[in-house]
C-alpha cells in the first residue's frame, strides 16, 4: 500500500471513529439504560408478562386487547381534532421551525390507513416509517412506540380498523427549510431511534418490568417530561427532569425529594394517575388532563401500581428553577399576603376568587385548590397563563368540574398580571411574565 | 346515569335523582323549583347564581352537584334566616338597591357571605368579594351604600 493511501485510509477510519463517537454523544442513554441491570430477550424472561394486555382482558377478543393498547398509548388524544370524529387527524402541533399536523389513522382507504399491511403498520409504528416510504417526524413518538412488541401493535392495528372510517384529509405541514425535508428523518431516525423491542431487565421486579414496558413503550411519558437534546431528540442523561412541550411545562417526574415525585406517597400517584388529582398536589390539565381522560384513567388499577413502581426508580433529577417547597396557604383575606400587582389583583377579584378562594384553598373542591400545586409555585407561570387562556374540563368519576377559559375575555397584559399575582400570592416566589410571553405561549398550544 | 343524591338545602334534607355532573343551579332551578337563583352567564364570570355552601359564596352554575354531598347550601330563598343575610335585605329595601333585579340574588348572597366573614369591610374589602358580580343596570354604587349600611347597623 503506497504512502498516500495509508493516509486515506487513517483520516477514513479517524472520520469514522469521528462521527460514531459524535453519534454517541449525543445520543446518550436509551430511556431505559439507567436501571443497569442484565436484560434478556422478552421471550426468554419466565418472572411475569411485561407486555400485553393486563389478566382480566387476557381471554378479550384481538380488537377489544388493541382498545386498551390503543388507549394505553394514547392515540386518540393527537390523532384527533377538538370536535372532529376521533381518530381523523388534523391537530396541528405548532413547532419553532412550522406547523405540523397529525394525520388520520381511520380505516378510510384514501386519506387513512386503511390500505395498511400489518408490516406496513409496523413500519409506521416502531420505525417511523409510512407505507408510501417517506419519514415520519418524531412528532408520532416511535422512538417509544418502537419497544412495543410485534403482537401489541398489530392488535392497536386491529382496534384502530374496528372504529369507523373518516374521509379527512390532514392539512400540508408547514415546516421550513430544511426540516421539510423529509429524508433527512432517515439521519435523525439512525442516530435516535434505538429500534428495538422491550428486554425486560432481570435484576427488577416483575412489576417493574410491566412499569416500565407501559411508561416507555406505551404511555410514552418522556415524550414530554424529559428535555430534549439539540437533535430534538429525548436527552435521558436528564431523564424526566421535565420540560416544555406544546406551550405547557410538563414538570420533574423523576425521583427528586424537593422538585420531583419523590415526596409524593404512592397514593397520590395513584390517585393524580387515574383520577387526575391528587391532595395537596393539584388538579392534571392541559396535555396531562387529556392524558389522565383518554388513557391513565383507563388503565387496570395493577398497571397504575406497576408504574408507581417504575416511577419510584427513576434516578433523581433536581429542577434548579423550582423551590425547594411549595408555599403554604395564603391568608384568608385579600388584604393580608401579596398585594403588588394591583391589576392582576383585579382580574383575580372579579375571575377567580369565587371559585379558587383569596387563600388558594378551593370553597368549590379540592380539585380547584391552588395551594401546594407546581403550576402557582413555578416561577415561570407558564401553566397558569396557559390554562387561563384555555381553561380545562376535567372528567371525575363523580362528575366533572371546569374552568372556563380566559383567553378571549382578557388581553395578554391582563393574563400576564393575574398570572404574576397568582404565583405571587399563592407560589414561593412571583413569576415575571409580560403581555409578549402570553402571547408566545398563545402561539405554542397545540389546536 | 342518574343517582339518588341527598342535600342539606336552606336547613331541610332534599332527596332527588340527578346525574352527579349536575350543576348545583339546575338542581336548584330545574328539580326543586326554587328560582330565586338565577342562570346569568353559565361560567362563574356574572355572580347571579351566588349560593352560599357552608357559609362561603360560591357560583352555582359550575359546581356539580356531587361537589356538595355532606355540605350545607344556603340559597337566597333562606338567606334572610341568617342574621347577615337579613341586615343585607333591609338595607338592600332602604337603599333602593334593585332596578331590574336579575342579579340581585347574587349581589345579596355575595354581600351577606361577605359581612359574615368581614362584619365591618371597608371599600377594597367591598371591592374584593364583589368584583365577580355583575350588574348591567349598574347599581355599584348603592350596592356598595347598601353594604355599608348593613355593616354599621343604620339601615
Amino acid at each position: 500500500m503506497s504512502g498516500k493511501m495509508r493516509i486515506l485510509g487513517s483520516l477514513i477510519v479517524i472520520a469514522i471513529v469521528a462521527v460514531a463517537l459524535g453519534v454517541f454523544i449525543i445520543r446518550g442513554p436509551g430511556p431505559l439504560d439507567f436501571a443497569g441491570g442484565s436484560k434478556v430477550a422478552l421471550a426468554d424472561y419466565r418472572a411475569g408478562k411485561p407486555t400485553g394486555v393486563p389478566a382480566k382482558l387476557e381471554k378479550a377478543s384481538l380488537v377489544e386487547r388493541g382498545e386498551y393498547l390503543a388507549k394505553a398509548a394514547d392515540c386518540m388524544v393527537c390523532h384527533t381534532r377538538p370536535g372532529e370524529k376521533d381518530y381523523s387527524g388534523g391537530l396541528a402541533f405548532k413547532l419553532p421551525f412550522g406547523t405540523l399536523y397529525s394525520t388520520n389513522i381511520t380505516p378510510d382507504k384514501d386519506t387513512g390507513i386503511g390500505n395498511y399491511s400489518d408490516q406496513d403498520f409496523l413500519n409506521a409504528v416502531q420505525h417511523g416509517k409510512r407505507r408510501d416510504g417517506a419519514r415520519l417526524y418524531p412528532a408520532m413518538p416511535y422512538t417509544s412506540y418502537t419497544f412495543m412488541t410485534d403482537e401489541d401493535v398489530l392488535a392497536v392495528k386491529a382496534y384502530l380498523f374496528s372504529q369507523p372510517a373518516v374521509r379527512a384529509k390532514a392539512p400540508e405541514n408547514t415546516l421550513s427549510f430544511p426540516f421539510n425535508q423529509r429524508w433527512a428523518m432517515i439521519v435523525w431516525s439512525a442516530v435516535f431511534n434505538p429500534d428495538t423491542r422491550f428486554a425486560p431487565d432481570t435484576s427488577k421486579s416483575p412489576e417493574w418490568n410491566r412499569g416500565a414496558y407501559l411508561a416507555e413503550a406505551l404511555a410514552h411519558c418522556g415524550e414530554c417530561h424529559t428535555p430534549r437534546n439539540l437533535g430534538f431528540a429525548l436527552d435521558n442523561r436528564k431523564k424526566f427532569a421535565g420540560a416544555i412541550t406544546a406551550g405547557w411545562r410538563a414538570f420533574n417526574i423523576s425521583s427528586d425529594k424537593a422538585t420531583g415525585l419523590g415526596n409524593w406517597s404512592d397514593q397520590d400517584l395513584i390517585s393524580y394517575l387515574s383520577l387526575g388529582h391528587a391532595p395537596g398536589h393539584g388538579s392534571a390539565s392541559g396535555p396531562m388532563g387529556e392524558a389522565v381522560d383518554h388513557s391513565f384513567s383507563q388503565f387496570a388499577p395493577e398497571d397504575i401500581t406497576s408504574i408507581v413502581a417504575y416511577l419510584r426508580s427513576v434516578p433523581p433529577q433536581p429542577s434548579p428553577d423550582l423551590p425547594a417547597t411549595t408555599a403554604p396557604v395564603a391568608p384568608a383575606s385579600h388584604g393580608d399576603g401579596v398585594t403588588a400587582d394591583a391589576r392582576g389583583k383585579k382580574v383575580f377579584a372579579s375571575a377567580c376568587a369565587s371559585c379558587h378562594g383569596w387563600s388558594g384553598e378551593s370553597p368549590v373542591s379540592p380539585m380547584a385548590t391552588l395551594t401546594g400545586t407546581w403550576a402557582v409555585n413555578d416561577p415561570a407561570a407558564t401553566n397558569v397563563a396557559q390554562i387561563v387562556i384555555s381553561g380545562t374540563k376535567r372528567h371525575t368519576p363523580d362528575g366533572a368540574l371546569s374552568m372556563p377559559a380566559f383567553g378571549n375575555a382578557y388581553t395578554d397584559d391582563e393574563i400576564a398580571a393575574v398570572a404574576n399575582y397568582v404565583t405571587a400570592r399563592f407560589g414561593a416566589k412571583g413569576s415575571k411574565l409580560t403581555a409578549k410571553d402570553v402571547a408566545e405561549l398563545r402561539e405554542q398550544t397545540a389546536e | 346515569m342518574h343517582m339518588a343524591t341527598t342535600l342539606t338545602i336552606n336547613g331541610e334534607t332534599k332527596s332527588f335523582d340527578a346525574p352527579p355532573e349536575m350543576p348545583l343551579l339546575w338542581v336548584l332551578r330545574d328539580i326543586l323549583g326554587m328560582t330565586g337563583t338565577k342562570f346569568g352567564c353559565g361560567i362563574a364570570q356574572c355572580g347571579a347564581c351566588t349560593v352560599h355552601v357552608d357559609g362561603k359564596a360560591v357560583r352555582s352554575c359550575v359546581l356539580p352537584v356531587s361537589a356538595v354531598a355532606n355540605r350545607t347550601v344556603t340559597t337566597i330563598e333562606h338567606v334572610g334566616s341568617t342574621p347577615a343575610g337579613a341586615k343585607v335585605q333591609k338595607a338592600w329595601l332602604e337603599a333602593e338597591v334593585i332596578q331590574c333585579g336579575y342579579c340581585q340574588s347574587g349581589q345579596i348572597m355575595a354581600a351577606a357571605a361577605l359581612l359574615a366573614a368581614t362584619p365591618n369591610p371597608d371599600d377594597s374589602d367591598i371591592d374584593a368579594a364583589m368584583a365577580g358580580n355583575i350588574c348591567r343596570c349598574g347599581t355599584y354604587v348603592r350596592i356598595r351604600e347598601a353594604i355599608k349600611h348593613a355593616a354599621n347597623g343604620q339601615s
